[in-house]
């Protein structure tokens, strides 16, 4: 495994009590291997990447227990220097927000080569001249006069792959891009997603691809992990998701997606909202909210069952909800 | 663009703060079509009920507001705490120290400096109060109409308030107050008023424009609303936070100003009393009589800081970030 | 191609253009924002016309003056047959309470030192002749019911609820005075996908016991789908291509609809591999600088000649024009065919 991150607890003081945002996360991506991890705001997806990255803001945030294997190292191990290294070099993150994630009163091109002058101890001319190759890897036009403007000079989704050079720069082996599309209009998401993949493919990077958008996974990804109140529900290939979700949150999910033959018809529609962090129902965190629910539900947190050998599902009733398709 | 809640940017210190933002509100959700979810109880809380009730845990709120409360109590009633009267000087008692009667000694002239500095308050308090409320009133009118408008008239209004920053507010006050004979607090608040407006329209003005854009003024419009009805149930009461900030700090410079005026004898002048008099006419003492002098500024320090300190403790409570 | 039903509303050569200035006191005009640039559409009583687009389409510049919040340039906006754009005063707000809008953001559509209550009734206190004084509290608390919220919510602050309520609160205030026709600019857009279809089911049935004609504008493709009639394309300021909801779906002859469509992620793994996209290349030109002719041939892929030189007009393409198939819908290009682009196992849905 190229990174693996093993029950994982992240919480957050606020001056209303502690937001417990990420309870027990575990997963895993390999090198070339695309793990999406999919859930609404709230539901720990961000905190967990930013845990991982080691961007996470402390305080308010702790992490509270867990381990994070980057290459068989623990990350949270190590000291701020050591970090700093493997952040650089081992692993990249794309925002959501390249116009905020990008200096305003720097180049491109000052920013693109500092990654170079930083890490690689070149020249600033060397850099420059590597800033250039960059911006032509991610499709720029006319890369080398582009090189001297400021990002709000560029639109959005050129925006978008300044940010994708400038993470793939020091080629790092694992890549967390953290909803790299949502503010992007659908023609240009597609771009940005076709250039994504087969960057990935090229440089055989391993790929957390954290977003809210069942379309965009089903595209892209290898795997999936669904998140819900700081803990993952469901983890699975993406076939194997889509065509019959162990849990009754995914399945709802997947049932609230407009499809044609439900034209006319009421939308099926997840009751409820996402729970507050700070007073998460006991038993199951999705007890209130799901159509299957018992009492034991209500009482005991379900484990991650083993679904099969490849998945797994945090619902006590997982085989019935597997196998009860049309409910 | 969906789930921006989610969408956390490394660097600009939201961390997973915006998440919890998102859960927090969340708590008072029912399920829709069923029985209601049990909200927290307890009465509805506006916004100003939150900041007052952050203020009340503030100390630095406490203390700044306990000093500012006693000042305006001893400006109303100064004979609560002093018995003599500040204009009453014998000049036998030149320079004394502390005694009996005169816990702070006596000046230069023999006038007994504890009741001078408690007869100064009455001054530095109007001043502050009358200069802040004329510069408010005039400053959000106009920039708020000019936020609001815009056109001409903003361009207007902008330019003026450039010319009025331009001057230089001691010198400006040399020159005007130099000519006024009055010896009353009027025309030293009249020319602090004058020149302090257009910092208050500017802020006015740019808050204005920021509520201005918000979907809830464009849904009133939608409804038919009339302007006066836009400005001042939506607009007015969104925008005013920034500018009650800016003119509680603003009170504390106006004391000071009225003292630098006074002490540079264009302010007020004797028989009146003011701190900035009485700073003035003990610095020529400063070797043999230092306490005639450090109590007018002792308490001419302690009121500037207690406003600047109010006022940074109301923006903490309203800074709509924290909300 | 007009609406099945009476029409509410007719919108003809509505323009929509901002000057650019430069100067501090006296302005000069230095170029033109073309953010709506000609739009014609119709719609008809107790139907949902969805508007999808881009980013700087026009297509809220579009909703706001529907709304008359923006005053249009040129055209006409005719609601039952009265010209909207030219009234003022008493004809203008009487006019208002049958046009209502629904914003995106329910963070600041709703104001936040007002309580529900109040917001919800301030319609009632511009409009006194909706309702009677005493009667007006009883109709708020009518209205959160509606909306699916506790109607002991009325002296609750905005901040005490969460997106999808105030959403919701939106959505009361906006049904307050009985309006014809409600005009949504990505009523969910900002919303969590679990409540997006919670507010969608809501206008839904709205539409169906208020008797409302929507005008929904979204980006969200499939959302549009669901609830639309008639859905039109947007590009650069225009109408590109409108017709009833399986005609652009299933049978879209603009090629911008066409790689729209196709642009968009379908939630099923198992197509990715035989699913056929068209990545358009570049970015959608400025509306200071429209290109000449077809606004779309710059990133066109079909792009002749003839392009740069004609404005195709929105209108039944030639070639299809004998025909009465789903092909034969307005479409502004001069080359339009028709091309599938949704998976091919979903057709069978389609009315055809």
């Amino acid at each position: 495994m190229l990174l693996e991150v093993r029950d994982l607890h992240v919480e957050f003081r606020t001056r209303d009590g502690i937001a417990r945002a990420v309870n027990g996360v575990s997963y895993g991506v390999d090198a070339g291997q695309t793990l999406a991890v999919l859930g609404e705001s709230g539901s720990g997806k961000s905190v967990t990447a930013q845990a991982v990255m080691g961007i996470l803001d402390m305080p308010p945030g702790r992490i509270t227990g867990g381990e994070i294997l980057f290459r068989g190292q623990d990350l949270l191990k190590l000291k701020e220097e050591e970090r700093r290294k493997v952040r650089g070099a081992g692993m990249a993150m794309i925002f959501q927000d390249a116009l905020s994630a990008l200096n305003p009163v720097l180049s491109v091109g000052d920013q693109l080569g500092e990654m170079f002058v930083v890490h690689r101890g070149m020249s600033k001319k060397d850099a420059r001249a590597r800033a250039v190759e960059l911006m032509e890897r991610v499709r720029i036009p006319a890369a080398a006069e582009r090189v001297r403007d400021y990002p709000h000079q560029f639109s959005g989704g050129m925006r978008q792959r300044i940010m994708i050079a400038m993470a793939l720069a020091l080629e790092p082996a694992l890549v967390i891009a953290d909803e790299p599309t949502t503010a992007l209009d659908v023609t240009v998401q597609a771009q940005i997603m076709d250039l994504l993949a087969e960057l990935q493919r090229e440089y055989a990077m391993g790929l957390i691809l954290i977003t809210h958008d069942l379309g965009v996974v089903a595209d892209v990804a290898d795997q999936i992990a669904v998140m819900y109140a700081g803990r993952i529900v469901e983890q699975a290939p993406v076939h194997d998701l889509y065509k019959a979700p162990a849990h009754p949150y995914t399945r709802g999910l997947l049932d609230s997606i407009p499809r044609l033959d439900h034209k006319g018809q009421e939308l099926y529609a997840i009751k409820g909202l996402p729970p507050n962090l700070m007073d998460i129902p006991p038993g199951c965190a999705f007890n209130p909210r799901c159509p299957m629910a018992r009492d034991v539900c209500r009482t005991d947190e379900p484990p991650l069952y083993e679904v099969s050998e490849e998945r797994a599902s945090a619902c006590h009733f997982w085989r019935e909800c597997l196998h009860d398709l049309d409910h | 663009m969906p789930e921006q809640s989610d969408g956390v940017i490394a660097g600009t210190g939201m961390g997973g703060g915006m998440d919890l933002a998102a859960s927090e509100a969340e708590t008072l959700e029912k399920v829709p079509g069923g029985p209601l979810g049990t909200g927290p109880a307890g009465k509805p809380r506006s916004l100003w009920s939150d900041a007052w009730h952050d203020l009340r845990r503030n100390p630095v709120f406490l203390v700044s507001s306990l000093v500012i409360l006693f000042l305006v109590v001893i400006s109303l009633w100064p004979s609560l705490i002093t018995s003599g009267s500040p204009l009453q000087c014998e000049l036998a008692k030149s320079q004394q120290g502390s005694q009996p009667g005169a816990p702070f000694g006596y000046d230069g002239q023999g006038c007994n400096v504890y009741t001078r500095t408690v007869y100064g308050a009455r001054t530095s308090v109007t001043v502050g109060v009358c200069a802040t409320l004329g510069v408010t009133i005039l400053g959000s009118v106009l920039g708020g109409l000019a936020g609001y408008y815009g056109g001409v008239w903003d361009s207007v209004l902008s330019r003026i308030t450039d010319v009025f920053f331009a001057i230089p507010v001691v010198l400006g006050g040399l020159v005007l107050l130099s000519v006024v004979t009055s010896n009353t607090v009027w025309p030293v608040i009249g020319f602090m008023v004058l020149l302090g407006w257009p910092q208050i329209s500017r802020i006015a003005r740019g808050s204005v424009i920021t509520s201005k854009q918000n979907d809830y003024v464009q849904a009133a419009r939608a409804l038919g609303a009339s302007d006066s009805r836009i400005l001042l149930r939506h607009i007015a009461p969104n925008a005013v936070a920034p500018v009650i900030v800016v003119a509680t700090i603003a009170l504390g410079t106006y004391i000071s100003l009225e003292a630098t005026l006074s002490y540079l004898g264009v302010g007020l002048k004797p028989p009146s009393v003011s701190w900035g008099i009485d700073i003035s006419a003990a610095s020529p003492y400063i070797r043999n009589a230092p306490h005639a002098l450090l109590w007018p500024s002792g308490a001419l320090a302690i009121t500037v800081l207690a406003f600047i300190m109010l006022g940074d403790a109301v923006r903490d409570a309203l800074d709509p970030k924290l909300r | 191609m007009t609406s099945t039903t009476e029409p509410i509303l007719e919108v003809s050569g509505l323009v929509k253009h901002y000057p650019l200035t430069r100067g501090i006191l006296f302005k000069k005009q230095v170029g033109t924002v073309k953010a709506v640039d000609g739009v014609d559409f119709t719609l008809g009583r107790g139907e949902t016309l969805g508007i999808v687009g881009e980013s700087g389409c026009g297509k809220s510049t579009l909703a706001k003056m529907l709304c008359n919040l923006e005053k249009p340039t040129a055209g006409s906006i005719r609601f039952k047959g009265e010209d909207i754009t030219r009234l003022s005063g008493k004809a203008l707000k009487a006019v208002r309470r049958n046009i209502q809008m629904v914003f995106q953001d329910p963070y600041t559509s709703l104001n936040p030192r007002m309580t529900v209550g109040d917001i919800i009734g301030e319609p009632y206190e511009i409009h006194p002749e909706a309702a009677p004084k005493g009667d007006r509290r009883r109709r708020v608390q009518e209205l959160l019911d509606v909306v699916g919220l506790n109607p002991e919510y009325v002296n609750r602050y905005p901040h005490q609820f969460s997106g999808g309520q105030r959403q919701r609160i939106g959505i009361a205030r906006g049904l307050a005075l009985r309006p014809e026709v409600i005009v949504a600019d990505e009523p969910v857009s900002a919303l969590d996908v679990s409540v997006q279809a919670q507010v969608i089911n809501l206008l839904d049935r709205l539409q169906a016991e208020f008797e409302l004609s929507y005008l929904v504008i979204a980006h969200d493709l499939s959302i549009v789908r669901h609830i639309s009639d008639r859905v039109g394309v947007m590009y650069l300021g225009r109408i590109v291509e409108i017709g009833r909801d399986a005609e652009i779906y299933d049978h879209p002859t603009h090629p911008y609809t066409q790689a729209l469509l196709s642009a968009v992620p379908v939630p099923d793994p198992d197509a990715r591999e035989h699913r056929e996209r068209i990545i358009l290349t570049g970015d959608v030109p400025s509306p200071t600088n429209i290109p000449s002719g077809c606004r779309f041939r710059t990133r066109c892929w079909k792009a002749q000649e003839r392009c740069a030189r004609e404005v195709p007009a929105l209108a039944v393409p030639s070639r299809f024009r004998s025909t009465a198939g789903p092909a034969a819908h307005d479409s502004a290009c001069h080359f339009a065919e028709e091309k599938q682009v949704v998976p091919a196992e979903e057709h069978g849905n389609g009315p055809g």
